[in-house]
Protein backbone atom coordinates (compact mmCIF):
# COMPACT_ATOMS: atom_id res chain seq x y z
CA UNK A 1 0.00 0.00 0.00
CA UNK A 2 1.49 3.47 -1.17
CA UNK A 3 0.53 6.43 0.79
CA UNK A 4 -0.80 9.59 -0.57
CA UNK A 5 2.25 11.44 -1.64
CA UNK A 6 3.60 8.16 -2.81
CA UNK A 7 0.76 7.62 -5.21
CA UNK A 8 0.95 11.68 -6.20
CA UNK A 9 4.75 11.68 -7.23
CA UNK A 10 4.50 8.42 -8.82
CA UNK A 11 1.47 9.88 -11.02
CA UNK A 12 3.65 13.22 -11.41
CA UNK A 13 6.14 11.37 -12.82
CA UNK A 14 4.61 9.21 -15.41
CA UNK A 15 3.12 12.63 -16.37
CA UNK A 16 5.96 13.99 -17.50
CA UNK A 17 7.59 10.70 -18.65
CA UNK A 18 7.65 8.44 -21.00
CA UNK A 19 3.54 7.56 -20.75
CA UNK A 20 2.26 10.83 -20.73
CA UNK A 21 4.46 12.40 -23.39
CA UNK A 22 5.19 9.23 -25.88
CA UNK A 23 1.20 8.36 -24.86
CA UNK A 24 -0.18 11.76 -26.30
CA UNK A 25 2.20 12.18 -29.18
CA UNK A 26 1.07 8.42 -30.11
CA UNK A 27 -2.41 9.49 -29.72
CA UNK A 28 -2.23 12.24 -31.40
CA UNK A 29 -1.39 10.12 -34.76
CA UNK A 30 -5.03 8.17 -34.87
CA UNK A 31 -8.75 9.37 -34.71
CA UNK A 32 -9.53 5.99 -33.38
CA UNK A 33 -10.04 6.47 -29.26
CA UNK A 34 -9.59 2.26 -29.30
CA UNK A 35 -6.17 2.32 -30.61
CA UNK A 36 -5.15 5.23 -28.97
CA UNK A 37 -5.84 4.01 -25.42
CA UNK A 38 -4.26 0.75 -26.74
CA UNK A 39 -0.94 2.56 -27.72
CA UNK A 40 -1.05 4.28 -24.46
CA UNK A 41 -1.13 1.69 -22.47
CA UNK A 42 1.51 -0.30 -24.61
CA UNK A 43 3.85 2.61 -23.49
CA UNK A 44 2.51 2.16 -19.92
CA UNK A 45 3.84 -1.18 -19.84
CA UNK A 46 6.97 -0.72 -21.65
CA UNK A 47 8.02 2.43 -19.74
CA UNK A 48 8.88 0.70 -16.35
CA UNK A 49 10.23 -2.28 -18.16
CA UNK A 50 12.81 0.12 -19.94
CA UNK A 51 13.11 2.85 -17.57
CA UNK A 52 12.35 1.23 -14.44
CA UNK A 53 14.47 0.31 -11.47
CA UNK A 54 17.89 1.55 -11.74
CA UNK A 55 21.31 0.90 -13.36
CA UNK A 56 22.99 -0.14 -10.25
CA UNK A 57 20.37 -1.98 -8.10
CA UNK A 58 17.49 -5.20 -8.53
CA UNK A 59 15.05 -3.55 -7.15
CA UNK A 60 11.97 -4.76 -8.55
CA UNK A 61 9.23 -2.72 -10.11
CA UNK A 62 6.06 -2.46 -8.09
CA UNK A 63 2.63 -3.52 -9.46
CA UNK A 64 1.46 0.10 -8.60
CA UNK A 65 3.99 1.65 -10.66
CA UNK A 66 2.88 -0.94 -13.83
CA UNK A 67 -0.45 0.05 -12.74
CA UNK A 68 -0.34 4.08 -12.92
CA UNK A 69 2.27 4.02 -15.91
CA UNK A 70 -0.55 2.05 -17.50
CA UNK A 71 -3.86 4.28 -16.57
CA UNK A 72 -1.56 7.32 -17.50
CA UNK A 73 -0.76 6.14 -20.68
CA UNK A 74 -4.51 5.29 -21.91
CA UNK A 75 -5.18 8.40 -20.38
CA UNK A 76 -2.42 10.19 -22.21
CA UNK A 77 -3.54 8.38 -25.40
CA UNK A 78 -6.95 9.64 -25.18
CA UNK A 79 -5.95 13.03 -24.38
CA UNK A 80 -3.98 12.92 -28.07
CA UNK A 81 -6.40 11.32 -29.98
CA UNK A 82 -8.90 14.22 -28.78
CA UNK A 83 -6.29 16.82 -29.71
CA UNK A 84 -6.19 14.94 -32.98
CA UNK A 85 -9.96 15.34 -33.17
CA UNK A 86 -10.16 19.07 -32.23
CA UNK A 87 -7.23 20.19 -34.02
CA UNK A 88 -7.03 18.29 -37.20
CA UNK A 89 -9.39 17.20 -40.39
CA UNK A 90 -7.82 14.29 -41.64
CA UNK B 1 -41.90 46.15 -38.52
CA UNK B 2 -37.87 44.90 -37.96
CA UNK B 3 -37.61 42.81 -34.87
CA UNK B 4 -35.83 44.79 -32.00
CA UNK B 5 -33.56 41.61 -31.69
CA UNK B 6 -32.05 42.54 -34.52
CA UNK B 7 -31.29 46.18 -33.52
CA UNK B 8 -29.01 45.18 -30.28
CA UNK B 9 -25.14 44.60 -31.64
CA UNK B 10 -24.12 41.58 -31.55
CA UNK B 11 -22.88 40.38 -28.11
CA UNK B 12 -18.84 40.36 -27.63
CA UNK B 13 -17.50 36.95 -26.99
CA UNK B 14 -15.04 36.52 -23.93
CA UNK B 15 -11.63 36.64 -24.67
CA UNK B 16 -10.75 33.27 -23.65
CA UNK B 17 -13.23 32.26 -25.75
CA UNK B 18 -11.97 33.98 -29.03
CA UNK B 19 -8.55 32.84 -27.73
CA UNK B 20 -9.41 28.95 -27.82
CA UNK B 21 -11.17 29.07 -30.77
CA UNK B 22 -8.09 31.35 -32.61
CA UNK B 23 -5.85 28.07 -30.77
CA UNK B 24 -8.07 25.63 -32.77
CA UNK B 25 -8.25 27.50 -36.10
CA UNK B 26 -6.12 26.75 -39.22
CA UNK B 27 -3.23 28.74 -39.64
CA UNK B 28 -3.95 30.75 -42.81
CA UNK B 29 -0.50 32.61 -42.89
CA UNK B 30 1.98 29.92 -41.99
CA UNK B 31 3.19 27.00 -43.51
CA UNK B 32 3.40 23.47 -42.09
CA UNK B 33 7.10 23.08 -42.53
CA UNK B 34 6.97 26.38 -40.67
CA UNK B 35 5.39 25.01 -37.92
CA UNK B 36 7.22 21.91 -37.61
CA UNK B 37 10.41 23.90 -37.36
CA UNK B 38 8.90 26.50 -34.63
CA UNK B 39 7.16 23.78 -32.80
CA UNK B 40 10.39 21.85 -32.62
CA UNK B 41 12.64 24.83 -31.47
CA UNK B 42 10.10 25.66 -29.50
CA UNK B 43 10.37 21.99 -27.98
CA UNK B 44 14.00 22.00 -27.32
CA UNK B 45 13.90 25.87 -25.58
CA UNK B 46 11.26 24.40 -23.23
CA UNK B 47 13.01 20.94 -22.34
CA UNK B 48 16.11 22.97 -22.07
CA UNK B 49 14.66 25.57 -19.93
CA UNK B 50 12.48 22.92 -17.79
CA UNK B 51 15.76 20.72 -17.02
CA UNK B 52 17.91 23.92 -16.54
CA UNK B 53 15.47 24.56 -13.85
CA UNK B 54 15.05 21.16 -12.08
CA UNK B 55 18.48 21.45 -11.92
CA UNK B 56 18.91 24.58 -10.33
CA UNK B 57 17.14 22.35 -7.59
CA UNK B 58 19.26 20.43 -7.02
CA UNK B 59 22.18 22.55 -6.28
CA UNK B 60 23.32 22.62 -2.46
CA UNK B 61 22.20 26.09 -2.15
CA UNK B 62 18.48 25.61 -3.09
CA UNK B 63 17.97 22.74 -0.55
CA UNK B 64 20.08 24.97 2.25
CA UNK B 65 18.01 27.95 1.38
CA UNK B 66 14.71 26.72 3.94
CA UNK B 67 15.62 28.06 7.37
CA UNK B 68 14.97 24.56 8.53
CA UNK B 69 17.61 23.00 6.47
CA UNK B 70 20.32 24.48 8.92
CA UNK B 71 20.54 21.93 11.24
CA UNK B 72 21.26 19.42 8.46
CA UNK B 73 23.46 21.42 6.95
CA UNK B 74 25.55 22.08 9.90
CA UNK B 75 25.74 18.04 10.71
CA UNK B 76 26.81 17.05 6.99
CA UNK B 77 29.39 19.92 6.95
CA UNK B 78 31.43 17.77 9.97
CA UNK B 79 30.99 14.42 7.76
CA UNK B 80 32.96 12.58 5.25
CA UNK B 81 30.27 13.32 2.32
CA UNK B 82 31.56 17.50 2.79
CA UNK B 83 35.28 17.04 3.33
CA UNK B 84 37.67 14.17 2.80
CA UNK B 85 41.06 13.51 1.39
CA UNK B 86 40.12 12.44 -2.10
CA UNK B 87 38.34 16.19 -3.30
CA UNK B 88 35.19 14.31 -3.66
CA UNK B 89 31.86 16.05 -2.46
CA UNK B 90 28.29 14.58 -2.26
CA UNK B 91 25.81 17.45 -2.34
CA UNK B 92 22.17 16.82 -0.44
CA UNK B 93 20.65 15.59 -4.17
CA UNK B 94 23.67 13.40 -4.72
CA UNK B 95 21.95 11.24 -1.87
CA UNK B 96 18.48 12.23 -1.37
CA UNK B 97 17.51 12.34 -5.23
CA UNK B 98 17.76 9.99 -7.86
CA UNK B 99 19.24 9.84 -10.98
CA UNK B 100 16.74 8.04 -12.79
CA UNK B 101 14.10 10.50 -14.40
CA UNK B 102 10.92 8.76 -13.26
CA UNK B 103 12.29 8.64 -9.27
CA UNK B 104 13.77 11.83 -9.60
CA UNK B 105 10.51 13.84 -10.92
CA UNK B 106 9.16 11.55 -8.20
CA UNK B 107 11.24 12.93 -5.91
CA UNK B 108 10.90 16.84 -6.89
CA UNK B 109 6.87 16.22 -6.35
CA UNK B 110 6.97 14.50 -3.29
CA UNK B 111 9.84 17.40 -1.81
CA UNK B 112 6.49 19.85 -2.19
CA UNK B 113 5.54 18.30 1.70
CA UNK B 114 8.80 19.55 2.82
CA UNK B 115 8.38 23.54 0.99
CA UNK B 116 4.59 22.97 2.64
CA UNK B 117 6.45 21.99 6.20
CA UNK B 118 8.67 24.73 6.09
CA UNK B 119 5.58 26.99 5.74
CA UNK B 120 3.75 25.41 8.61
CA UNK B 121 6.86 25.77 10.71
CA UNK B 122 6.90 22.06 11.71
CA UNK B 123 10.57 21.98 12.34
CA UNK B 124 11.46 25.79 12.76
CA UNK B 125 12.72 25.81 16.28
CA UNK B 126 15.54 23.09 17.79
CA UNK B 127 13.07 21.79 19.63
CA UNK B 128 10.35 20.79 17.30
CA UNK B 129 13.29 19.56 15.02
CA UNK B 130 14.60 17.48 17.33
CA UNK B 131 10.75 15.89 18.17
CA UNK B 132 10.25 14.97 14.43
CA UNK B 133 14.52 13.94 14.02
CA UNK B 134 13.84 9.93 14.16
CA UNK B 135 10.12 10.33 12.28
CA UNK B 136 12.39 12.22 9.80
CA UNK B 137 15.11 9.86 9.77
CA UNK B 138 12.66 6.62 9.78
CA UNK B 139 11.50 8.12 6.58
CA UNK B 140 14.67 8.31 4.46
CA UNK B 141 15.61 4.91 5.76
CA UNK B 142 12.49 3.72 4.59
CA UNK B 143 13.07 4.77 1.06
CA UNK B 144 16.64 3.91 1.06
CA UNK B 145 16.24 0.01 2.27
CA UNK B 146 13.20 0.03 -0.17
CA UNK B 147 15.19 0.86 -3.23
CA UNK B 148 18.42 -0.84 -1.95
CA UNK B 149 20.08 2.06 -1.19
CA UNK B 150 19.95 3.26 -4.95
CA UNK B 151 21.41 6.57 -4.49
CA UNK B 152 23.89 5.37 -1.78
CA UNK B 153 25.47 3.16 -5.07
CA UNK B 154 25.39 6.13 -7.79
CA UNK B 155 28.91 6.47 -6.27
CA UNK B 156 29.47 3.42 -4.29
CA UNK B 157 29.91 -0.36 -5.29
CA UNK B 158 30.91 -3.64 -3.44
CA UNK B 159 32.09 -4.63 -6.89
CA UNK B 160 34.90 -1.70 -7.43
CA UNK B 161 35.94 -2.02 -3.76
CA UNK B 162 39.41 -3.15 -2.86
CA UNK B 163 39.18 -4.89 0.46
CA UNK B 164 42.97 -4.95 0.74
CA UNK B 165 42.94 -1.38 1.24
CA UNK B 166 40.03 -1.04 3.42
CA UNK B 167 40.83 -1.15 6.98
CA UNK B 168 40.29 -4.62 8.62
CA UNK B 169 36.90 -3.88 10.42
CA UNK B 170 35.55 -2.53 7.19
CA UNK B 171 36.47 -5.17 4.67
CA UNK B 172 35.05 -7.39 6.69
CA UNK B 173 32.02 -6.08 7.50
CA UNK B 174 31.48 -5.15 3.78
CA UNK B 175 32.38 -9.22 2.60
CA UNK B 176 29.59 -9.74 5.37
CA UNK B 177 27.56 -7.52 3.98
CA UNK B 178 27.99 -9.17 0.14
CA UNK B 179 27.31 -12.44 1.66
CA UNK B 180 24.24 -11.25 3.34
CA UNK B 181 22.47 -9.72 1.14
CA UNK B 182 22.76 -6.40 2.91
CA UNK B 183 22.18 -3.03 1.69
CA UNK B 184 24.25 0.42 2.47
CA UNK B 185 21.72 1.67 5.09
CA UNK B 186 21.96 -1.36 6.99
CA UNK B 187 24.72 0.12 8.44
CA UNK B 188 25.31 3.85 8.31
CA UNK B 189 22.23 5.38 8.69
CA UNK B 190 23.84 7.89 10.80
CA UNK B 191 26.39 8.89 7.62
CA UNK B 192 25.56 12.42 7.31
CA UNK B 193 23.30 13.08 9.93
CA UNK B 194 23.05 12.90 13.62
CA UNK B 195 21.35 9.89 14.92
CA UNK B 196 18.71 10.18 17.26
CA UNK B 197 18.37 8.15 20.40
CA UNK B 198 16.42 5.00 19.28
CA UNK B 199 17.33 4.61 16.29
CA UNK B 200 18.14 1.69 16.14
CA UNK B 201 15.21 -0.25 17.22
CA UNK B 202 13.46 2.47 14.49
CA UNK B 203 15.10 0.95 11.84
CA UNK B 204 14.00 -2.37 12.96
CA UNK B 205 10.76 -1.31 13.30
CA UNK B 206 11.28 -0.02 9.08
CA UNK B 207 13.11 -3.05 8.29
CA UNK B 208 10.32 -5.20 9.86
CA UNK B 209 7.51 -3.15 8.02
CA UNK B 210 8.81 -3.29 4.57
CA UNK B 211 9.43 -6.77 4.80
CA UNK B 212 5.99 -7.53 5.95
CA UNK B 213 4.42 -5.20 2.85
CA UNK B 214 6.69 -5.87 0.22
CA UNK B 215 6.21 -9.11 -2.04
CA UNK B 216 8.13 -12.25 -1.56
CA UNK B 217 7.99 -11.94 2.44
CA UNK B 218 9.76 -14.89 3.30
CA UNK B 219 12.93 -13.71 1.46
CA UNK B 220 12.57 -10.71 3.19
CA UNK B 221 12.01 -12.10 6.48
CA UNK B 222 14.96 -14.16 6.26
CA UNK B 223 16.80 -10.37 5.37
CA UNK B 224 15.51 -9.25 8.71
CA UNK B 225 16.49 -12.15 10.69
CA UNK B 226 20.48 -11.53 9.32
CA UNK B 227 19.74 -7.79 9.83
CA UNK B 228 18.83 -8.39 13.22
CA UNK B 229 22.26 -10.93 13.75
CA UNK B 230 24.26 -8.59 12.24
CA UNK B 231 23.02 -5.59 14.16
CA UNK B 232 23.56 -7.35 17.48
CA UNK B 233 19.58 -7.60 18.47
CA UNK B 234 18.00 -11.15 19.82
CA UNK B 235 15.88 -12.50 16.79
CA UNK B 236 12.60 -12.93 17.66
Amino acid sequence: MISTLDLLGTIGASVLGLPGILGVALGMMTRNWIVAAVMGGIVGVIAPLLLGGSHSTHVAISGAEYAIAIVVGILAGLVGTAVRHKGASI
Amino acid sequence: MADPKDELPPRRRGQLRRAWDAFWSPTGVLSTGFLLIAGFIGGILFWGGFHWSLELTNTEEFCTSCHTMETNLGEYRETIHYNNHSGVRAICSDCHVPHEWQYKMKAKIMAVKDVYHELLGTISTPEKYEERRLEMAAAVWKKMKATDSRECRNCHAFEYMDFTIQEARAADSHQKAIDEGMTCIDCHQGIAHDLPPGYLQEYRHVVETLAQTERGGRERQIDVAQIKTYLGIEAD
